[in-house]
């Protein structure tokens, strides 16, 4: 796993991403659609963020 | 056999002296794995916060939020947010290059975060200045003191951070290679997190 500023930059990318659709989605209709959008992304990057883990942990046992 | 098993003992005790060498990973610089580590603690910290505020906001459900007659600078806010998210992308010029051995691209990268991001910092005291609320008014003036203010406490130390690493590049201390930069890339790693938090808040407070 290499973690470096360059895969930090890379989130720094993809929240700003999000935060624009959030933004334009509370714009366009109410702040709670917003949230709800939100709270979707948070969960998806959740689920994301777990899988990829557990796919580098499986990775890792495999080389050792 | 028993004088050399004896010698054998003697010379292993005289190549291991002292306790064993720091598990070191391969996988990751031990100053990168602390900035990580420190950031992790971060979160939790602003976790706190942001619970205290989705508490105001949601289970308390007061009538309006912002309480009237209280408003917030939304757009100008906005413009903040574009000139801190800016700043990421002058850090990672900055980075990528120190990486190509570009020792003037680095100085400027560096030197062009560290206006953008007090300029943020000017624009939120300015900000703090006209709004027209303290953080004695309401739980809602504390919690968006408290929190912006957190933040702005974090670009204070991000822009120390940028400071030291400033004065070092110009001073010639960094090279191309990933262990001759670490001392802009540390901060760099930080700045992205500052970065990050404050589209959150912007988002949570301004927008939401």
């Amino acid at each position: 796993m290499k973690i470096s500023e360059e895969a930090v930059f890379r989130w720094v990318l993809i929240v700003g991403a999000a935060a624009v659709s959030i933004i334009a989605l509370t714009l366009l209709t109410r702040p709670l659609v917003g949230a709800i959008w939100g709270l979707a992304l948070v969960i998806a990057a959740s689920v994301h963020a777990y899988r990829w883990l557990r796919d580098l942990r499986a990775k890792d046992a495999a080389k050792d | 056999m028993e004088s050399a098993t004896v010698a054998l003992g003697h010379d292993h005790a005289e190549e291991h002296h002292g306790p064993p060498e720091a598990n070191q990973s391969s996988r990751i610089d031990k100053q990168v794995l602390g900035i990580f580590l420190f950031i992790v603690s971060e979160i939790m910290l602003f976790g706190a916060f942001f619970a205290s505020y989705f508490f105001l906001r949601v289970v308390v459900d007061p009538a309006s939020w912002p309480p009237d007659p209280y408003e917030l600078p939304v757009s100008i806010a906005g413009i903040n947010t574009a000139i801190l998210v800016s700043s990421s992308f002058t850090i990672h010029y900055a980075l990528e290059s120190i990486r190509r051995g570009n020792k003037q691209g680095l100085k400027l990268g560096l030197v062009l975060t560290w206006m953008l991001g007090a300029t943020f910092l000017f624009i939120q005291i300015n900000e703090y200045v006209h709004l027209g609320f303290s953080a004695r008014d309401l739980a809602f003036g504390s919690i968006f003191y408290g929190l912006t203010g957190l933040h702005g406490a974090h670009v204070f130390v991000g822009l120390m951070l940028l400071s030291f690493a400033s004065i070092r590049a110009f001073r010639g201390h960094f090279g191309p290679k990933a262990e001759d930069h670490l001392g802009v890339e540390v901060p760099g790693i930080y700045w992205h997190f500052v970065d990050v938090m404050w589209i959150i808040v912007y988002v949570t407070v301004y927008i939401l």
